[in-house]
């Protein structure tokens, strides 16, 4: 966060909620943008628009008025948790044979089955 | 010769062509959909519309038949105009889905688009929509793209004698259909996706594979039936993703069987591709090096009188020539490229199709003995079918079978063909008076134990009846097997009387007579009359010989291999290698040559040209690649008694029969339907 930033929401901010990777959500005070709200984030270390979550990306947006804490909290058991996005860090997938997982490839790609005795 | 004008210039045609055969004759290319030259002529597309003088509207081109003095315009604003009205009501109801249809890149509807289709729509209403069919296993409907050209509706009807496809309903409602859901009981279905202009029917097992772009095309030729069917094999990297037939009006015209279609995916399965060897009762896996030592080892310590190889029915003519060396050479004389022991031997004759299948065209009387072409060469089924429709008539003496026309049934049993020599019955009178009278054998009876004799009496019946003169050579034997010919003519027989045919080698391994049989991919024998013997299989699918063999070379399939293949009407042909085979398979003929190297008596060839020259010089017919070579008419088959036994057919399921379909998801697939349909029949 740069110091213009940290004065502009100290001064002008009020806090609405704080996601579970630590990023705050402000509203402005009073003062709007284009006829509506200021809305923004402080992300908690390095800036990272992926590390929003859906139920705070859809408030950030304007998408809804309210964030959809409540809905993302009572969420269903094949709903995934929110990730952010990997590329370009060292969990980034790679798939198998890949330069940085040892570069080797399977023999065979499959393109054939071969007859195995008994 | 009526003379007319097109684009001006002045061009003589022949009498009762149609104006669109007058244009592509002078050379100029006339768009159309429902017009095919196959088929016959509908007349519902109208995108072939031409400008003919005075006429002040355009005229369809297909439909219109020359006179003389006609003047042609093809070029005028009038054509174009026409042209672009007639594509812009073909898409209205068109889908605009090309990118995801598989049709793309090859598409009648595509291509004219382009030269007459507008930019923007002036459609504005809803689009129809129409329910897809359910035709079978292999076609698969879009129906929603179908422009109603009823290309497949004409050629159900017209070429494959399977009247079950139709259209219900007029104009907009009108819907390609067969009424009734149920699978095509034809073995050409696959033709239909030729066909088809648009994207309406589809290969099912190619759906959504590949794009034919991204395709690498080969010219090559079929070998699931003995005809010999010119194709294009379509692959991709290391895979064969379809077949295609090639144009070849003395063989399969433009037709290809479904089995020569769609069982290409048999070709990825079950595949030999690493060499083995067993010990103690387990095959294991072993190198090249290794197999070839110990077969070599094997084959130096056995005398050859115990020796024998048997070649299987997809073999080519390389391979064949190479073991036929190597036996003889080792002084072995027990081999015999008829594994289904047919009565098939000299001379050339007696074996082969020799009117030819460009000569079903001319034939007036058929007389079909112990075959049911519509399994054993559904193409060549399709030729009698089209001669049937020219008026020919066409008699069977066999077991009756649907054969997609009708004919007159004469008996079941095949003794009737000595009854018609004893006592000339009404349709052996037919024969005697046609002009161009045709008798075909079919392999299945000549491979019975009584074959020489049903040979000697088919002979003498066709001299009967004038069958066979000096103009023409209606003696005509059917093939099954590609490979069959081809060994017959590379001389892959006992060489006397002594020396031991497939019957024989049976018979002597039950005995134990025989220690080492050479199986270059002969699958169809019965493996367990093989007795202790140690069994070496050359070929390229695990099959039944994989599952006997002793030692298991890794061969080629027919796409993988440059091969020589002589169809059953004696026409060598030459097939190009598409894909290379898998794993460490190699070429036959240079498995061959490198274990005769093993052995020590080296094979005097180093490359295809050698074998070539090798073959060319076995028998001249070789070097006359793509041609027919004269037969001689001789004296063959015996004047023995044929059984009172039931002629049972060989073909017992079309769908699978050989490695390759046997191993292929379509063909089952095939097959269970075609099963089902029988049992709801009975």
């Amino acid at each position: 966060m740069s110091i213009r930033n940290w004065i502009y929401t100290f001064l002008n901010g009020k806090k609405i909620g704080v996601d579970e990777f630590g990023n705050r959500y402000y509203t402005g005070k009073g003062r709007k943008l284009n006829g509506r709200e200021r809305r923004w984030v402080i992300y908690n270390g390095k800036n990272d628009a992926s590390s929003v979550p859906a139920e705070w990306h859809a408030w950030l947006h304007y998408t809804v008025d309210e964030p959809l804490t409540q809905i993302a909290a009572n969420s269903y058991s094949w709903q995934e948790p929110h990730e952010v996005n990997y590329t370009g860090t060292g969990d980034a997938y790679r798939p198998k044979g890949h330069d940085y997982k040892g570069g080797r490839r399977g023999s065979a790609t499959g393109d054939y089955e071969a007859w195995k005795p008994d | 010769m009526p003379s007319i004008k097109i684009n001006g210039r002045d061009i003589e045609v022949e009498e009762g062509l149609t104006v669109l055969q007058a244009c592509e004759e002078a050379g100029v290319e006339i768009p159309r959909f429902c017009y095919h030259e196959r088929l016959s002529i509908a007349g519902n597309c109208r995108m072939c519309l031409v400008e003919m003088e005075p006429s002040p509207k355009p005229i369809a081109s297909c439909a219109m038949p020359i006179n003389d003095g006609m003047v042609i315009h093809t070029d005028t604003d009038l054509v174009k105009k026409a042209r672009e009205g007639v594509m812009e009501f073909l898409l209205i109801n068109h889908p605009l889905d090309c990118p995801i249809c598989d049709q793309g890149g090859e598409c009648d509807l595509q291509d004219q688009a382009m030269g007459y289709g507008l930019d923007k729509s002036r459609f504005l209403e809803s689009k129809r929509a129409v329910k897809n069919k359910y035709l079978g296993p292999l076609v698969s409907t879009i129906m929603t793209r179908c422009i109603h050209c009823t290309r497949c509706i004409r050629f159900a009807q017209e070429i494959a004698g399977v009247p079950e496809l139709g259209a219900t309903g007029r104009g907009e409602n009108m819907e390609v259909g067969t009424y009734v859901e149920k699978a095509l009981s034809s073995e050409l279905s696959g033709n239909l996706v030729d066909l088809c202009p648009v994207g309406a029917l589809t290969s099912k097992p190619y759906e959504f594979k590949a794009r034919s772009w991204e395709l690498v095309k080969t010219q090559s030729i079929d070998v699931f039936d003995a005809m010999g069917s010119n194709i294009r094999i379509d692959s991709r990297g290391s895979e064969v993703m379809r077949v295609l037939p090639r144009i070849n009006n003395s063989i399969n015209e433009e037709w290809i069987s479904d089995k020569t279609r769609h069982a290409c995916d048999g070709l990825g399965r079950q595949r030999l591709d690493r060499p083995y060897v067993r010990r103690n009762g387990k095959l294991e896996e072993e190198s090249w090096d290794g197999v070839l030592s110990v077969i070599a080892e094997k084959m130096i310590n056995t005398s050859p009188k115990r020796m024998a190889a048997i070649a299987g029915d997809l073999v080519d003519c390389e391979s064949l020539v190479s073991l036929k060396d190597l036996m003889q050479t080792l002084g072995c004389n027990n081999l015999d490229c008829r594994q289904d022991s047919g009565a098939f031997g000299n001379p050339r004759s007696s074996y082969i199709f020799n009117s030819g299948i460009k000569g079903i065209d001319r034939a007036d009387v058929i007389l079909l003995i112990g075959c049911n072409p519509r399994w054993e060469a559904p193409v060549l089924n399709a030729r009698i079918r089209k001669q049937y429709l020219n008026g020919a008539i066409i008699g069977v003496i066999g077991p009756e079978f649907d054969l997609t026309f009708p004919f007159e049934h004469l008996s079941p049993d095949l003794k009737e063909i000595k009854n018609m020599l004893e006592h000339p019955s009404e349709f052996s009178d037919k024969l005697a008076k046609a002009r161009r009278p045709m008798l075909v054998l079919g392999s299945g009876a000549l491979a019975r134990e009584d074959g020489e004799a049903i040979l000697g009496a088919a002979r003498d019946l066709a001299e009967r009846v004038n069958i066979v003169n000096s103009e023409w050579n209606g003696f005509n034997v059917l093939q099954r097997a590609a490979s069959r010919v081809g060994g017959l003519d590379l001389g892959f027989v006992p060489k006397t009387n002594k020396d031991l045919g497939t019957r024989e080698i049976l018979r002597a391994a039950e005995k134990k007579e025989i220690d080492v049989i050479y199986l270059l991919g002969s699958d169809e024998i019965e493996m367990d009359r093989l007795g202790d013997a140690f069994v070496i299989y050359q070929g390229h699918h695990g099959d039944a010989g994989a599952h006997r063999a002793d030692a298991i070379l890794p061969g080629a399939a027919y796409t993988e291999k440059n091969g020589t293949y002589v169809n059953l009407e004696g026409r060598c042909q030459r097939a190009l290698r598409a894909v290379f085979p898998p794993g460490e398979a190699k070429e036959d003929w240079a498995i061959i040559r490198a274990l005769s190297e093993r052995i020590g008596k080296k094979l005097p060839f180093d490359n295809l040209l050698q074998v070539r020259e090798r073959m060319s010089e076995v028998n001249p017919i070789f070097s006359n690649v793509n041609k027919i070579s004269e037969a001689s008419w001789g004296e063959f088959g015996s004047r023995g008694e044929i059984k009172d036994s039931e002629f049972i057919q060989p073909i017992e399921n079309f769908y699978m029969t050989d490695v390759i379909s046997r191993a292929s998801a379509t063909m089952a697939e095939c097959t269970e339907v075609a099963l089902a349909k029988k049992e709801k029949a009975a």
